[in-house]
């Protein structure tokens, strides 16, 4: 499967593959991709997420066609390494109630009881596909279908750290407290990111997240 | 020695270069939310352009200098007075031991950039004592300054300098800002298209280091955009379904899940730190070839006068 690729303002170059809600194999190939570009110091930045990847450059040291060859090339020379699986990490939630505000909506829409959701949402392992958004923001492989959901209308000003959340297909973990449209079920105690920590992140791309219902 | 925070004011922060380099784990570069007027304070005092610096949103700021030192403030037009005397902006100037300076009565802009002779100091966090609140990163113990806070001041690294005619730029409560067309312009509505470049905006009371929340004629989608999560920019402007866009700015998320409609040139990044709530916002289309050259200009015309800085 290949990438569009487009220019992205005048300073970032957006790859984005062509997948039909997620597809694991597609992630793994733009990490592998990305950790290849990272290792020229050519970018500011090389972020990828799902189904995309944006490489941020400086536009007065390279210029766009320039950054569009050399990703055209690494994309062919490149060999998918598969992500090392990681560690499986359990993280304890409490869903519904004050943590979960969203928890009714999702029952609803999904005709389903709150213990149907949640034992729906906590059956599955998750992979970790991407950390984005903010540090700790955790971005899981897809929740079961009957909880699928659209994030909010108009996002919330604040999210409490640990909230965990449905968007689209997506699940996920708010890191920290931070304004947010995600559909939230239920939240955990743990810190997945503290910059006082030896080790500040608890999460990396390519671990395993099992939810364990309080 | 050091200087002490007697009122803290909106908002006020310990600012350096930023952290690029790590979105992918998502934290955002951050640092001096208006790069240009940061840099051109730490020249006026001698420090290298990307020394710590005190970055000081809408004023209420009042310091004591707990030493003799320089200082010099740019960038959002504010009353500055020490010791009840006026000072003048985009100047070096001396203070004293004891000397109390103040910051009121924002004019135009929203950011002013306190540097002093030889920096301030701050907790290092990926090698950048930048303040990012949401984190807890930089800065003293990750917070904004408070009342009491005592500020550590590095040693003076050179003699102060000016700046000739020309380079300090005028700021204005009407900002326009060059942009191109984000991945999903096309899901924009015929309408939400047109008025995107004609239409002013306003910065809402929604509106701090990471983002700002627009107001303004409605942005409408042509269809509901039920987006993967997917990377963002500062200076990416967002369009929810709700049709109010949000622009992410200098502590802007790494990833976002709403059409991205615009993204600002590199050019005019430094733009987005004088957005204070009530500013006027218009978007100005801009072609490739157009915002490369314009960037290029930009660099050239400071290169000879701050050694180091780039837009």
């Amino acid at each position: 499967m290949t990438p569009s690729i487009s220019p992205y303002g005048d300073h970032a170059l957006y790859l984005k593959w062509p997948t039909e809600g997620y597809s694991e194999e597609v992630n793994i190939t733009i990490h592998a991709l990305a950790a290849h570009l990272r290792k020229g110091g050519k970018y500011i930045d090389v972020v990828p997420a799902y189904d995309s990847l944006l490489c941020v450059f400086d536009l007065g040291a390279y210029h766009m066609d320039e950054i569009k060859r050399h990703v055209e090339d690494a994309l062919i020379r490149n060999k998918v390494k598969p992500l090392q699986t990681g560690k499986t990490v359990e993280i304890p939630v409490h869903y519904g109630g004050t943590d979960g505000p969203d928890m009714q909506t999702i029952c609803e829409h999904s005709g389903l009881s709150e213990a149907e959701v949640i034992e729906r949402h906590s059956q599955d392992s998750y992979r970790v596909c991407m950390m984005g958004f903010i540090p700790g923001f955790t971005f899981l492989s897809p929740a079961a279908k009957a909880l699928h959901h659209p994030r909010l209308a108009t996002p919330r000003a604040l999210v409490p750290a640990g909230s965990i959340g449905i968007a689209n297909w997506q699940t996920g973990i708010y890191g920290l407290e931070s304004p947010g449209g995600w559909q939230i079920i239920g939240r955990t105690p743990l810190s997945i990111f503290d910059g006082k920590r030896d080790a500040p992140f608890l999460l990396k791309a390519g671990d395993q997240v099992r939810f364990i219902p309080q | 020695m050091s200087l002490t925070i007697l009122q803290s004011g909106t908002q006020t922060l310990i600012m350096d270069a930023g952290r690029p380099g790590h979105r992918h784990k998502g934290i955002p570069g951050g640092g001096a939310a208006d790069k240009l007027s940061f840099a051109i304070a730490n020249h006026l005092v001698g420090n290298r352009w990307d020394t710590p610096a005190l970055e000081c949103a809408l004023g209420g700021l009042h310091i004591r200098f707990e030493r003799d030192t320089r200082i010099a403030i740019s960038g959002a037009e504010m009353w500055a007075q020490n010791q009840g005397l006026n000072l003048p902006m985009n100047k070096a100037v001396s203070v004293e031991k004891g000397n109390i300076l103040t910051m009121s009565s924002t004019r135009a802009g929203c950011r002013a950039y306190i540097a002093i002779a030889g920096g301030v100091e701050g907790h290092s966090f990926l090698d950048s004592v930048s303040t990012y609140l949401p984190a807890e990163l930089g800065g003293l113990e990750g917070h904004a300054l408070k009342i009491g806070d005592v500020v550590p001041l590095g040693e003076p690294q050179g003699p102060s300098n000016s700046l000739p005619h020309g380079y300090v730029p005028k700021l204005s409560n009407h900002i326009v800002l060059r942009a191109q067309r984000g991945p999903e312009w096309n899901n924009l509505s015929n309408a939400g298209k047109r008025y995107m470049f004609t239409t002013p905006f306003y910065a809402t009371a929604a509106t701090d280091r990471m983002g700002s929340r627009l107001k303004g004629d409605h942005i409408t989608l042509d269809k509901p955009v039920n987006m993967t999560s997917s990377p963002l920019l500062p200076g990416s402007l967002q369009i929810p379904s709700d049709g109010k866009p949000i622009l992410a700015l200098a502590d802007g998320q790494c990833t976002g899940g709403y059409a991205r409609a615009l993204q600002i040139i590199q050019a005019d990044l430094w733009l987005l730190g004088q957005i204070a709530p009530g500013t006027a916002i218009s978007f100005r289309r801009s072609l490739n070839e157009e915002s490369a050259a314009i960037l290029k200009a930009k660099n050239a015309y400071y290169a000879d006068i701050i050694p180091g800085f780039t837009f």
